[in-house]
């Protein structure tokens, strides 16, 4: 239970009062006026405090687990560090800053290098740092809706993580550090989940959470789609490669106790495709993130595409897609999760406020 | 003019009895270098020894010594660092976050004497609401010959947009920052009021925390006054003038994240439990109402605590060119359809022209004698004043009449001849924006500096409240510190630090603090 923040939220939208109003002119105050609201720019900053958080902490355990995976296999038979940048999403940045300036395209991407560029590199901006300064920057414009310690606790993982960096330079102090942002972040989460009413502004955080948290699950899996291309062929290392999988997700241990089989190709993608109760599968994330978005108002649309994308997770042919045309799924839902960001977007962030009438609730 | 108000006002006052308590055992002092003379000193008496009601804390600095109180006061910076309490400053058009600075040797000043200030500064508040409410409507303090009708139409604070507007209570300034100083004999005095956007008081209550966290065993061996007691304060003082019934929606309005204290804002929205806007998130409608976009469409807004110059409220009255501020905001206020906190205009009458006339305020519109003393002023428009001013220039203070932040201000005593010459050339120019004050030998409290604790200047900024419910002023203030040797700058804009202040129940002499009320 500890790497899932939020539970739904309880009760259900209140639909705008329309028995409160105006009586021969005279404003009749509206008991349901709370006097408390939440600004649309203040949504969006705990919304992407909460991706920048999620993405944070989800690139500094994809490294960790590769880390310790390389060291598990042999030289030669190892994947190299290429993956960690697919992941990211950041292999054509990389190249740019890297490989063009160094003029070896071909050879591997050095491990110095991509860890660099993935904890803290200039022209990277979900390296593992700038999440957590853009965490930062979204949380210190959202303080006034969010607890005190939650701030405190990210400005502090933010001013640790920049004093030892140096320490992240060997790989033995790179798990120390790595460590560090992962507990860092844990540790926010645990305030926000202990001490931060379930309000609109923790849905907004949540949502922001389990959409990247999804996203994030969707592009392990693609990469990995790779090492699925040898139908029957018995790689000897097929195993850790899918307990590395599991691992970097923190899902080794829940996949073990949910599933019979050992990790191979289909039981890993059922797991962290559609399970419901694991956190950091893409069913359950999008479930969470349905749920915040029912206790939110004008919220259809958002719920709509959530409930797409949920479709196109569970009716995912596992089976079918570990012979192939995983990468093409992986990409559908990738648009899926794509369409909800932008929903949200365009209901809560952007809205024109064009035909945007006070409601009676309002008054 | 009338610049023998102090001498006279003083002549009548004992000097502060210096008996130390019964029960004190000597004890060695923990800085047996100190010497704050000439200057008077919170904590230290002439004789080098603790003030009665500073001996605990002396007794347990001379217990800690000096390595420990290092160490402590290294805690307090990492905790300052941590909580991210940070103020910005500008250089070069660029802002930098600074953690605040933040002296952890406390300072005290006796109840007595705070509650005569405390009158004081809820006297001299009051006045000045009613002289405010007095520019904007029949002047009678101009028909009166109390003030000349220069100092208000002529003020460069005077908003004629404001002529005629009557806010809740007729109170204009509901919270006033003020800037008290004690001279070589430990008289108190207003340097200054701050009737527009005055800040501080974040800093305040934050330097209370860190002391709490860092000298926790200390408040054993005191009762001291709490500061937290102002948020709720606020909080009731803001709803107090909501033009709606029922439970107002109250924001703080800030020029945005890159204003010097965005930091208080944020923190004073977070304490509040209101939300933090910037002119962006509001909008005026034809019904003259205020709304707030959120995510749940446009909510109306009842009070506004604007953390925005005048100048920049409302683009429609104003600065056209201003982003930061609401276009029709003012058109909402003067409907009485929202209320800004401090209204708009109150900037009149915190001018150090109109500062110089305060006492003169508080007997017309009060019938009282002023509690507080005020610095003699003189004003350069005044061609005696100004020769005499230009004569003694390196005995003076000069001050422009209508800046803050310590910008501009030239302390004789410490100008190049060139500075002052400057300084002269700048006077005859325009005569009519400068003021000119004796130099007060600013006081002093223990301060930690490099490898020392040695006396510094500090100043006094307490915070005043005033609703048409009644006022409040906060137990102590914020101490700031000019952290250079023999610097009387205290402005954290320019290098200042700052102290936990506390109010002690302490018998002292209460006469230091001002006139009977």
């Amino acid at each position: 239970m500890t790497a899932d923040l939020l539970g739904a939220p309880g009760g259900s939208t209140e639909s705008p009062g329309a028995d409160a109003g105006e009586v021969d002119g005279i404003a009749v105050p509206d008991e349901e006026r709370s006097g408390t609201m939440l600004l649309a720019r203040m949504a969006e900053a705990v919304y992407w405090a909460g991706r920048h958080l999620e993405r944070a902490e989800g690139t500094a355990r994809i490294v960790q687990v590769h880390t310790d995976a390389h060291v598990d296999l042999p030289v030669g038979e190892d994947v190299g560090w290429e993956p960690l940048l697919a992941i990211a999403g950041v292999d054509s940045e990389f190249a740019e800053r890297y490989q063009a300036a160094s003029g070896t395209e071909d050879a591997r991407a050095a491990e110095e290098d991509v860890i660099e560029f993935l904890l803290h590199g200039a022209g990277n901006d979900s390296s593992i740092l700038a999440s957590l300064t853009a965490a930062r920057e979204n949380l210190r414009t959202a303080r006034p809706v969010v607890p005190r310690e939650a701030w405190e606790a990210c400005n502090n993982l933010w001013l640790s993580s920049n004093d030892l960096l140096e320490e992240a330079h060997t790989r033995e102090g790179r798990v120390r550090w790595l460590r560090r942002v992962i507990a860092g972040c844990q540790c926010i989460h645990g305030i926000l989940l202990g001490t931060m009413s379930r309000d609109e502004a923790m849905s907004f955080l949540a949502l922001g959470q389990n959409i990247e948290r999804a996203d994030l699950t969707t592009r392990v899996l693609d990469v990995r789609s790779d090492s699925l291309h040898a139908p029957g062929a018995d790689d000897p290392y097929d195993v850790v490669h899918w307990m590395a999988v599991l691992r970097s997700l923190a899902a080794y241990q829940p996949f073990r106790r949910a599933m019979p089989a050992r990790p191979q190709g289909g039981s890993t993608l059922r797991f962290l495709l559609q399970d419901d109760r694991f956190p950091r599968a893409v069913g359950a994330c999008l479930t969470e993130a349905r749920a915040q978005l029912k206790a939110l108002p004008h919220s259809e649309r958002a719920q709509d595409a959530c409930q797409e994308a949920s479709m196109v997770v569970a009716s995912a042919p596992v089976a079918r897609l570990t012979v192939g045309g995983l990468s093409e799924f992986l990409e559908d839902v990738e648009l899926a999760l794509g369409e909800i960001h932008q929903r949200v977007d365009e209901t809560y962030f952007r809205p024109s406020f064009v035909g945007w009438e006070p409601t009676a609730a309002a008054r | 003019m009338d610049l023998t108000h102090r001498s006279a006002t003083l002549g009548a006052v004992e000097h502060p009895s210096q008996t130390a308590a019964p029960e004190a055992a000597p004890t060695a002092p923990p800085w047996p270098t100190y010497d704050p003379s000439p200057f008077y000193d919170d904590l230290v008496g002439p004789d080098g020894t603790a003030r009665p009601w500073a001996e605990a804390l002396w007794h347990h600095f001379a217990e800690l010594g000096p390595e420990a109180l290092a160490e402590r006061q290294v805690a307090a910076d990492r905790e300052i660092r941590a909580l991210g309490v940070t103020f910005t400053v500008y250089d070069g058009g660029v802002g930098v976050d600074r953690p605040w600075p933040f002296d952890i040797i406390p300072r005290v000043i006796p109840r007595d004497q705070w509650q005569v200030i405390e009158a004081g500064l809820v006297q001299r508040l009051a006045a000045l609401n009613l002289f405010v409410d007095d520019c904007y409507h029949d002047q009678r303090a101009v028909s009166a010959g109390v003030v000349p009708a220069d100092l208000v139409s002529g003020s460069p604070n005077f908003r004629r947009e404001c002529v005629g507007v009557d806010p809740p209570g007729g109170i204009w300034a509901h919270i006033c920052g003020s800037d008290l100083i004690r001279d070589d004999e430990g008289f108190w005095y207003v340097l200054e009021d701050n009737l527009r956007v005055p800040s501080g008081v974040s800093y305040l209550l934050e330097n209370r925390m860190v002391t709490k966290h860092i000298f926790p065993e200390m408040f054993r061996h005191y009762s001291i006054e709490p500061v937290d007691p102002y948020v709720g304060r606020l909080a009731s003082t803001l709803a107090s003038v909501s033009p709606s019934t029922g439970d107002p929606t109250i924001v703080v309005l800030t020029p945005g994240v890159f204003n010097s204290a965005y930091f208080e804002h944020a923190f004073l929205a977070q304490q509040l439990g209101v939300e933090l806007v910037e002119g962006g998130d509001l909008v005026v409608l034809d019904d003259d109402c205020v709304y707030a976009r959120t995510i749940d469409g446009l909510e109306r807004v009842d009070v506004i605590y604007r953390r925005v110059d005048d100048l920049f409220l409302d683009p429609e009255v104003f600065r056209p060119d201003s982003l930061l501020g609401v276009p029709g905001l003012m058109r909402a206020w003067k409907a009485g359809r929202v209320a800004l906190v401090n209204a708009p205009g109150a900037g009149i009458a915190d001018d150090k022209k109109v500062y110089s006339y305060v006492p003169d305020i508080i007997r017309f519109y009060l019938e009282e004698e002023p509690i507080l003393w005020t610095i003699p002023t003189y004003r350069c428009s005044d061609p005696e004043a100004r020769a005499r001013v230009l004569d003694e220039l390196a005995d003076l203070v000069v001050k422009p009449a209508n800046e803050s932040g310590g910008y501009g201000v030239l302390v004789g005593s410490q100008a190049s001849p060139d500075e002052l010459a400057a300084a002269a050339r700048a006077i005859e120019d325009e005569p009519n924006r400068w003021v000119a004050q004796p130099i007060i030998k600013l006081s002093t409290a223990p301060t930690l500096c490099a490898d020392e604790v040695a006396p510094r200047h500090v100043d006094l900024r307490p915070f005043t409240l005033m609703g048409p419910d009644g006022a409040y002023v906060t137990r102590g203030g914020l101490t700031r510190v000019a952290r250079r040797e023999g610097s009387l700058v205290v402005n954290s804009s320019q290098g200042g630090g700052s102290k936990d202040t506390w109010v002690v129940d302490s018998p002292s002499d209460a006469s230091l603090a001002g006139g009977p009320a």
